[in-house]
């Protein structure tokens, strides 16, 4: 009775001590948001993007060497897997993806107007054997020098890679496509974590950085990216699925992967905002919006991203897109217009999204 | 001519409307006389309007939008206001000063979208708006019918893609266009889809024939700066301040001037200035006397003054996302913030002074009254 009481007191003094602990815990600083961001979000991303582009070029050869069904699944498997990973990083947009068009030239997506279909018909047709040679595809328009038009050469059912002359040109495009894959992935590795790289000009941030005067200025781009994010995935995927008007196709849809995108998107931007912790500063008082939040991400995560519910989901009624549609704008504004003015990040109206 | 009718619901859904007639929240209206400034914005619940400001920057009447606009052309002579839809948006608002007639939209007709920008006729009886078609990506200058309630009544060429700012200048006759050389379609958002392929420039149009005066392209190391907003000096040179969509580490300088009879120039120093500027001028103004212009930066959170004459930067200020600008008394000039500041100061960047409207966010453009 008297050990049962002394638990009961004990466990009552725990939760005491713990309320007082979460209570007194400061948030993270604007430094920790930005080390934590390029730690646990923006370099495992990157450094997956370019662990799933490394193979390419290998697997590419070896459907082009023996056309065989292994072969062409392995290259269609780790195809799958570089746009996944680039799902993830898409809305990383500043630094070295931004720098050199890099962005561009690993994915062009989206192209309403069909001009990576063109460019390729030109390429093909004058067959210029110099494609295969070092650098040469990176002189290239943009739109042939990455995923997208890798996606192209591999799903072509008139022209299947393979052995042989009818696939000799297709052969030497794709090759030259995988290696300029692995080099832009690369590159932007390097360019984020190499001495005075990317990583160090956001943790070093003050009067002498060219970019970034101070911390708030690093954490604002991190979330900035953020928001872009989410205004990505609901303009672009999510929209063209409730306005009938909109005709855009969804990413990667000769792969089948209009789903794996969605669900990398959201899982990456998910695990950006745990990383930035913006709630920590929410005043108990708006304890809502902590809740708001997580059924907006769990609203998100049950979604297929194509109308249908995600095999993970949690919850049971699939989102409908026009619920996923108005939760990603939400959320977008939730972190813009309030946990980032709680975080004392002022994330501007103009310099966001000016024209 | 294409169709141009209006799914009326659409719009009030989804697009730039008025939400209602009447004059507006709040404020009495005094008259067209007291409004000195006129600004888009977003309120604090995240509603978007019009603002009227008297000169020291409190408000006047608030005109509510059912969707977010972007600058604001104006006609004094006759009281006349055109407020466009932002990019890639398909609808424009025009009202009067004085709210004494109902306020029209006006659409660019199907297959065309507008850019956020136009310009009145001298005479006020004809409106230009920046715009696309659609199908062929190529930019236009809308032309429309005041009288007939800005029915649109005919297309020039800009002569490039993405036509931003446009300006009628002082001789009335000759249309500057800032061809910001980006590609985007309303399907795709505001995707840029061109990047690597745009062909920037700054076009001189006849207003009247359409035809091409004059154009200066952006080539060689210039290529990916996108001219989008344009203003002219008392001498007649028009200059303009870009957007630069290259390499960040390349960034060249962002203002610059040129004529239909003198060659594009960039302000000194012609390196390091635009990386300062972020790569982003977001609006252009001249000052009443004509002598300085002003180049607002809003992702550094600067105004860059530069005096005409020499070409030379007088001053820069420092206020966190600035955008808007518009001349104030002769020489100074008046800067709004999306924090809902409106800032007076002169262009050494003294601060004469200051006025902060609660849960106002200002858009990107200020226009002056007068």
């Amino acid at each position: 009775m008297i050990r049962k009481a002394m638990l009961t007191g004990f466990s009552i003094l725990a939760l005491i001590v713990q309320a007082a602990g979460a209570i007194a815990s400061e948030p993270i600083s604007h430094e920790g948001m930005v080390k934590a961001a390029i730690e646990k979000h923006i370099i495992p991303h990157f450094e997956a993007l370019k662990a799933a582009a490394v193979p390419l070029p290998a697997a590419v050869a070896n459907v082009c060497k023996t056309g065989s069904a292994e072969a062409n699944r392995a290259l269609s498997e780790q195809f799958d897997k570089a746009v996944i990973a680039y799902a993830g990083v898409d809305f990383l947009r500043f630094g070295p993806m931004l720098e050199k068009g890099r962005r561009e030239q690993l994915s062009f997506w989206p192209d309403p107007r069909g001009y990576l279909a063109r460019q390729m018909r030109l390429i093909l047709t004058k067959q210029d054997e110099t494609i295969g040679q070092p650098g040469a595809i990176g002189k290239q328009s943009a739109a042939v020098q990455g995923l997208t038009a890798l996606e192209i050469l591999i799903r072509d059912p008139d022209a299947p890679l393979g052995p042989g002359e009818p696939a000799r040109y297709h052969c030497l495009f794709a090759e030259a496509i995988a290696a300029n894959i692995v080099r832009l992935a690369s590159e932007i590795v390097t360019e984020w974590e190499k001495p005075g790289g990317w990583a160090e000009k956001m943790l070093h941030a003050g009067p002498e950085n060219d970019t970034y005067k101070n911390p708030s200025e690093a954490a604002v781009e991190v979330v900035k990216s953020l928001i872009v994010g989410l205004s990505l995935t609901a303009d672009l995927q999510i929209k063209p699925q409730i306005d009938p008007k909109i005709r855009l196709k969804p990413p990667y849809d000769k792969s089948g992967l209009q789903k794996p995108y969605y669900a990398a998107s959201i899982a990456s931007l998910h695990e950006l905002y745990k990383a930035l912790q913006l709630e920590d500063y929410l005043t108990p008082d708006k304890g809502w919006m902590k809740d708001w939040v997580a059924g907006t991400w769990r609203a998100l995560e049950s979604s297929d991203g194509a109308g249908g519910r995600a095999s993970h989901a949690e919850r049971d009624d699939p989102p409908t897109p026009r619920e996923v549609f108005d939760r990603a704008n939400g959320l977008r504004n939730m972190v813009s217009n309030r946990l980032s003015v709680a975080a004392k990040l002022t994330v501007g109206f103009n310099e966001l999204d000016g024209d | 001519m294409n169709s141009m009718a209006i799914d009326r619901r659409s719009l009030l859904l989804g697009t730039l409307a008025f939400i209602g007639t009447a004059p507006m929240r709040g404020v009495v209206a005094k008259g067209a006389d007291d409004i000195a400034y006129v600004s888009t914005a977003r309120r604090a619940e995240g509603t978007y309007s019009v603002l009227l400001l008297r000169a020291d920057g409190s408000l006047i009447r608030d005109v509510p939008l059912s969707a977010r606009g972007h600058d604001i052309a104006i006609h004094r002579p006759s009281n006349n206001v055109a407020v466009f839809a932002r990019r890639p948006g398909t609808v424009g608002v025009a009202f009067d000063l004085d709210t004494t007639r109902p306020p029209h939209l006006f659409m660019p007709g199907e297959g065309r979208h507008y850019f956020g920008h136009g310009s009145f006729s001298q005479d006020g009886r004809l409106l230009y708006a920046s715009e696309a078609d659609i199908g062929s990506g190529q930019g236009l200058i809308g032309i429309y019918d005041v009288a007939s309630g800005f029915k649109k009544i005919g297309e020039h060429p800009s002569y490039g893609t993405g036509p931003h700012e446009i300006m009628l200048l002082a001789d009335g006759r000759t249309i500057a266009v800032g061809n910001g050389g980006l590609d985007t379609v309303p399907d795709a958002g505001r995707e840029n889809l061109n990047v690597d392929a745009m062909e920037p420039s700054l076009a001189f149009v006849d207003a009247v024939t359409g035809k091409l005066i004059a154009k200066h392209d952006m080539t060689g190391d210039l290529k990916s700066l996108s001219i989008r907003h344009v203003t002219q000096d008392a001498t007649g040179l028009v200059w303009f301040g870009a957007q630069w969509e290259g390499s960040p580490s390349e960034t060249p300088q962002l203002v610059g001037s040129a004529g239909p009879d003198r060659a594009l120039k960039l302000i000194e120093p012609q390196t390091k200035g635009g990386s300062d500027l972020k790569g982003y001028i977001g609006a252009m103004a001249v000052s009443a006397d004509g002598r300085t212009i002003a180049a607002s930066a809003p992702k550094a959170g600067h105004v860059l003054y530069v005096d005409t004459a020499t070409a030379k930067v007088v001053g820069q200020s420092n206020l966190k996302d600035v955008c808007g600008i518009a001349s104030h008394g002769d020489a100074d000039f008046a800067a709004s913030s999306g924090f809902g500041v409106v800032r007076y100061e002169t262009a050494q960047a003294s601060t004469i002074a200051e006025h902060e409207l609660q849960d106002i966010a200002f858009d990107n453009h200020l226009r002056r009254v007068g």
